[in-house]
């Protein structure tokens, strides 16, 4: 071989040598990029499926919630039919016995005496429905309260019939001081204690 | 062989070296063109994949939830109609108490 030939075959040798590395890095280069592209996609990817993950948590937490509440609703709604039923059978009762006086007259009786012992005076004022005015014997109703409460007292009675199913309002004569015990007025203070009862005795174990 | 002739052949040699370089640098430039369009695929097969197994996850959880629900709503129904049985034998009872509280107090 003549010294220029190896020359230039030295040369071309050269050339494909350099001309491999270019190559050869490029390839190494790209691999190793494409690595690490697919490692950041593989996080990328677990990134989305715990998402799915927890929303699907959610899913199935927000269906059962769902569900709770629309029963609780439900279970409430039962619970107040009930009492509500229990209430007003309870205030159909009331107006049962009030319109029985055998069976009315000794509420009554109580009715005033707790009246008169709350009002603190000796001289008292009953009013009563239209009904009781009609019906009560009222010297038995003062002969039992005086001996309920243990000591004289002189009762008058109002003319003015009241607008109530039942019950009574004391006063003093004056009419400034007064305790009203009608059934209606009963009812309406006591309701919230009525609720509370009606519950435990039908819900509580 | 002339001086003239030898460096004509090595002026020859130098070009095809060249072209050899060039051919090489053109050949590593597609390769790196290349790289964007794997990782794309790459991008794309995987967000694919990803969003076929949100949706099996998400389908999954709705159909788990309907039924845990279900036997929920079953079990808490059938608690609610004892309750609701269970009151109604109470009910009378109940207005005893109640017609007594109104009346005595």
């Amino acid at each position: 071989m003549s010294e220029t030939s190896k020359f230039t075959e030295d040369i071309l040798t050269a050339a494909k040598e350099k001309a491999q590395n270019i190559v050869t890095d490029a390839e190494t280069e790209t691999q190793r990029a494409l690595e690490e592209a697919k490692t950041h996609l593989s996080r990328e990817a677990d990134d989305i499926i715990r998402n799915a993950r927890t929303e699907a948590e959610s899913v199935k937490r927000r269906q059962m919630s769902e569900v709770r509440h629309r029963l609780k609703l439900q279970e409430q709604q039962e619970k107040s039919k009930i009492l509500s039923e229990v209430l007003e059978r309870t205030k159909k009762r009331i107006i049962e016995i009030a319109d029985d006086e055998g069976k009315y007259f000794p509420y009554l009786v109580g009715f005033v005496e707790s009246g008169i012992r709350e009002l603190g005076i000796e001289n008292v004022l009953i009013h009563f429905n239209a009904n009781d005015l009609k019906r009560i014997d009222k010297g038995k109703l003062e002969r039992e309260v005086t001996k309920k409460l243990g000591k004289p007292v002189k009762i008058e009675w109002a003319k003015e019939p009241l607008e109530t199913s039942g019950g009574v309002i004391i006063s003093s004569n004056d009419g400034k001081t007064r305790i009203v015990n009608t059934l209606d007025q009963r009812f309406e203070a006591l309701e919230s204690k009525l609720l509370i009862e009606a519950g435990k005795s039908l819900f509580g174990d | 062989m002339s001086g003239i002739e030898t460096v004509k052949i090595i002026v020859e040699a130098e070009k095809e070296a060249a072209k050899i370089l060039e051919d090489a640098q053109t050949k590593a430039s597609e390769i790196r063109k290349r790289l964007d369009l794997l990782i794309q695929d790459q991008r794309e097969e995987t967000l694919r994949s990803a969003e076929k197994e949100t949706a099996v996850i998400l389908q999954r959880a709705e159909e788990e939830g309907k039924l845990e629900s279900a036997s929920y709503e079953k079990e808490s129904g059938e608690r609610i109609r004892q309750l609701v049985s269970k009151a109604s034998t109470k009910k009378n009872a109940a207005v005893d108490k109640l017609v007594s509280i109104v009346l005595e107090g």
